[in-house]
């Protein structure tokens, strides 16, 4: 969390990248943040967040299988790294701390 | 995943954005993404219409481009060499100023040469320029014709008079045809007079040639009473007003007298001409104004037949079939000049050939100017080579105030590549700002310069593409050739010993004196062709004519009448010496014949003259008598002059005989050798026959006093009040030759100039750098002791070896150049003397010590101590 950011798309790519597990490549990570997110992103997006991640050490990754449907291409399947997972282990931990702490604080809120 | 096959097939993704993907993404990211985009795609062409999803697909591929999906390119990376360069600009700018000597030397050399470079551009293109405005120049021909004369087969412009309306009627490939006849006539406008000449013409000259109309139309040509003017004429007679629709009056002879109206005036002629005119007017005109004019005899000539062909082959293929008309021409005429055969000169390439075309309409020249352009462009490169001499020099001699800033720049990683890159930009900053200066001066100093000797106009302007290839062409050639060894010498340096110091060079450098000797050489040769043309002219214009130009004058009388009356007016007055009548005159008219011997022939001038003649022109008589006015028998009798004796090897020629046209003639005496022509022809064979006076039209005086000529113009006027005076002085007869002359002179004065300031300047900056270099040995010396003649001698010593071999080298050789320059020019010169060469250099070292004095003297105006002071 110090030295190398995570951004709140990455964050979601690197969810994602996680919960597909061997079916984690591009258009299918693509596929999955749409239907979540209910909303469009572009290959170049997700593309730039997981190169990104990448050179920062969140992600690894090896080429896959080639389908037909790609031109013959191989897949690059993404996985995440311990390091990652830790990370997102420590953003879940604060984020919850957080929410635990609204209740107290709701009432505030409101008055503002 | 089962209908892939079916969606796959009929639609692939288009092709293009792919291939740009390939352009711009990481190498490494490639495979994936687009195997990403293709996958892509066939999930849009399962979900929308093909268009759509090619339109989503191309979307997204535009959104690509991100930059850390893009290649690495280098140049954008690494940070562009741009700013290193403007580093190099604004390093030499300071140099530039911080040695303004130095700088100046450079920038005005090379400046110099450029302009003269730009000159010498301006000149050819010019010459080669000349008639291209034609639109037609390539399928109007000029008709050409091959004839015997002199002994030889020569060209002529003039052609049989019915060969155009000929061609016409024979060959549907002919557009137009337009003759040209020129004549004398006198315009009238108010009470003055002047002589001019008409050309009569065919309609169609407006359409062969492209002479474009301020005001009118050229139609207005067809018109038998029309007449066009040219720009000059307009505002001679009419004003700046539009004179269309006034009338001229032309007074072709003395009965024939024509009112024409003007239909129309020219633009003005574009400056690179051959052909041009003052007046057109139809060609019929001749018939009725000069009825002796028979235009369908084939014995008689005009003056230029042109024929306007479809395309440039129909001319080849017509002038296979001429023969027929010299058949018609030879049996036409029976005493006189058979054609051999014709030719058709192209209106394009005419300027180039019209020298050796006679009697043509169309001014010759391009082809000595080609010998001039060949002579400006060596010495354009000469000026150039000088300058880039000069700048080499002083690049490498003052290469030690920038060592550390080599070291430098080498230490922090300049490759030697590097460094001379720097120093072909800098050299190409210097180079441009002297371009600029360069053609600044060219255009406003160089080239109206030269216009003004001459009297006419380049036409030089920057509006012209070739140009801008030439500029650049003459900016790179200048910068490379003096950039390149300064700056392969300088880099050559290690970087440790330039920074410690223990770099030794200087002045010694072979190359650096190799240069200045040649500088030298050039100098001298330039210097002595200076002195040589300057004396020349002198000689030229002091030469004898072989008759007495000085004192003599001459008038032309139209006819007989006239003649005798003026001459009898004449006869009395006291201050002419002695007054002669003649049919021709030196100078103005002599009559080429051919003489008929035995065994050869002989082509030689006639000049019909009166007894009286010779003594009045002060033509020195060798052997034999003068003419015998009342000597019947002297009507066959001839006297040659020397020239023509020599050729006919005649020991004795008093009482030889020869033929002309059956007729026999009989020497009686032999005149010595006169120019007819200029000096720049040899003389040739010309004889005198005794004329009848009813046969004289010139009138020549012997005088006291230059008086008798205006008394001779005011008897003209009161004699004949109708028509203009036609006479001078005999020495202005060739008043172009004396102007000629003097302006070969002056021109080579001016590059000779250029040429010393150019390697004095050299010598200037490298003796100074040398003094700047020694100013603590000399400190020294002068505190030890030493005077300045010492320290001066000392100085000179080390030029004495460089410009004795300098010397030794341009001695002989500007003798051998300025003799072969003289020769090629002029057919009689001066002969050239050593002591022309002698001057030059004295010249050359008087500017060596007056160099060497000068910063010799700067060194001991200094105190000493300042000098060892200096760090």
């Amino acid at each position: 969390m110090k030295k190398t950011k995570l951004g709140e798309f990455e964050e979601l790519v690197l969810l994602t990248v996680a919960a597909l597990q061997e079916d984690a490549y591009g258009v299918e990570i693509k596929r999955e943040l749409e239907s979540r997110l209910k909303q469009r992103l572009s290959v170049g997006s997700i593309q730039s967040a997981l190169k990104r991640m990448e050179e920062k050490g969140f992600l690894t990754s090896r080429f896959g299988e080639a389908t037909q449907k790609r031109g013959g291409k191989r897949k690059r399947i993404y996985s995440t790294t311990s390091h990652a997972r830790k990370v997102l282990e420590e953003m879940k931990e604060i984020r919850a701390g957080l929410w635990q702490a609204i209740p107290a604080v709701a009432a505030q809120w409101k008055m503002i | 995943m089962e209908n892939d096959m079916k969606t796959l097939s009929p639609v692939h993704p288009p092709q293009w954005p792919l291939k740009f993907l390939r352009l711009i993404l990481k190498e490494e990211y490639l495979e994936e993404i687009e195997g990403d985009m293709e996958e892509l795609y066939s999930d849009y062409v399962e979900r929308f219409s093909p268009s759509k999803a090619r339109r989503l697909y191309t979307l997204e591929i535009v959104k690509l481009i991100r930059p850390n999906l893009l290649k690495n390119f280098a140049s954008f990376r690494r940070g562009s060499p741009l700013p290193m360069f403007q580093n190099y600009v604004k390093v030499s700018t300071r140099g530039l100023i911080r040695q303004p000597l130095n700088s100046f030397i450079n920038v005005f050399g090379l400046a110099a040469a450029i302009s003269i470079c730009v000159f010498a551009y301006a000149f050819a293109r010019w010459t080669f320029n000349r008639d291209q405005f034609h639109q037609n120049k390539d399928v109007v021909f000029l008709v050409t014709s091959f004839a015997d004369r002199e002994g030889y087969l020569q060209q002529y412009g003039t052609t049989p008079r019915p060969l155009g309306e000929q061609l016409k009627q024979d060959f549907s490939q002919i557009r137009n045809i337009c003759r040209i006849e020129d004549r004398p006539v006198i315009v009238k406008a108010g009470d003055n007079l002047f002589h001019e000449r008409v050309r009569f013409t065919d309609p169609s000259f407006l359409q062969v040639f492209t002479f474009p109309l301020k005001w009118g139309v050229s139609s207005g040509l067809k018109d038998l009473n029309s007449i066009i003017l040219s720009e000059p004429m307009s505002e001679k007679y009419f004003g700046t007003e539009n004179p269309v629709g006034q009338d001229l009056l032309v007074r072709l002879d003395k009965e024939h007298v024509k009112l024409f109206r003007v239909a129309g005036v020219a633009q003005a002629f574009p400056a690179a001409r051959s052909l041009d005119f003052n007046f057109l007017v139809h060609f019929d005109n001749l018939k009725t104004l000069d009825p002796g004019y028979e235009a369908s005899d084939w014995a008689g000539l005009t003056q230029a037949t042109l024929v306007q062909v479809g395309n440039p082959q129909d001319a080849t293929a017509i002038q296979q079939q001429m023969g027929k008309y010299t058949d018609l021409q030879n049996k036409a005429v029976t005493e006189g000049v058979h054609i051999r055969s014709f030719q058709f000169e192209p209106l394009a390439t005419l300027h180039l050939r019209s020298s050796n075309i006679r009697d043509s309409v169309f001014r010759g020249g391009s082809e000595e100017n080609i010998v001039s352009i060949i002579f400006l462009v060596a010495i354009s490169l000469l000026m150039l080579a000088l300058a880039c001499f000069n700048y080499i020099n002083i690049a490498i001699a003052t290469a030690v105030r920038r060592l550390k800033e080599l070291g430098i720049r080498k230490t922090i990683g300049a490759t030697r590549r590097v460094i001379i890159g720097q120093f072909l930009t800098e050299n190409l900053v210097v180079t441009s700002f002297a371009l600029l200066v360069g053609v600044a001066l060219g255009r406003f100093v160089v080239i109206p310069w030269f216009e003004g000797l001459w009297n006419f106009t380049m036409d030089f302007r920057f509006a012209d593409p070739l140009l801008w290839i030439f500029l650049p062409a003459v900016l790179l050639l200048t910068g490379f050739a003096s950039g390149i060894y300064p700056a392969v010498y300088i880099s050559r340096f290690q970087t440790v010993t330039i920074l410690k110091g223990s770099v030794k060079f200087g002045g010694r450098n072979p190359l650096t004196r190799t240069l200045l000797a040649i500088q030298l050489v050039f100098a001298c040769i330039f210097i002595t062709s200076a002195v040589m043309f300057t004396r020349n002219t002198n000689f030229l214009a002091h030469r004898s004519w072989g008759y007495g130009n000085r004192e003599v004058v001459y008038a032309v009388a139209p006819d007989a009448l006239s003649f005798e009356q003026l001459k009898a007016v004449m006869a009395r007055d006291p201050q002419v010496l002695s007054l002669a009548g003649s049919a021709d005159h030196i100078g103005k008219k002599h009559r080429p014949v051919t003489l008929k011997f035995p065994d050869r022939e002989l082509a030689a001038d006639l000049l019909v003259v009166d007894a009286k003649y010779l003594e009045t022109m002060g033509v020195t008589l060798k052997e034999g008598r003068v003419f015998h006015e009342e000597n019947k028998a002297d009507r066959q009798s001839v006297i040659i002059n020397e020239t023509m004796a020599r050729n006919l090897g005649w020991s004795k020629p008093v009482g030889e005989t020869f033929r002309i046209d059956s007729v026999r003639y009989e020497v009686v005496g032999v005149a010595a050798d006169f120019h007819s022509y200029s000096f720049d022809q040899t003389i040739k064979p010309a004889f005198f026959r005794l004329a009848d006076p009813a046969e004289c039209r010139y009138l020549t005086l012997k005088m006291s006093s230059k008086e008798v000529y205006d008394r001779l113009r005011k008897a003209w006027f009161q004699l004949n009040p109708e028509v203009p005076f036609q006479g001078g002085y005999q020495e202005d007869v060739w008043g172009n030759y004396y102007t000629e002359i003097g302006i070969h002179g002056h021109v080579w004065r001016v590059f000779a100039t250029v040429a010393v300031l150019l390697a004095s300047l050299g010598l200037y900056g490298l003796v100074s750098l040398n003094a700047s270099g020694r100013v603590k040995e000399f400190s020294i010396r002068k505190v030890l002791g030493a005077t300045i003649s010492s320290i001066g001698l000392l100085m000179l010593r080390q030029y004495a070896l460089l410009f004795g071999v300098a010397l030794a080298l341009g001695i002989p050789l500007s003798y051998y150049a300025i003799r072969f320059v003289l020769d090629f020019a002029y057919p009689v010169h001066i002969p050239v003397t050593l002591w022309s060469v002698g001057l030059a250099a004295f010249l050359l070292v008087t500017v060596l010590v007056v160099t060497v004095g000068s910063q010799v003297m700067g060194v001991f105006r200094n105190n000493p101590v300042t000098g060892l002071k200096a760090e």
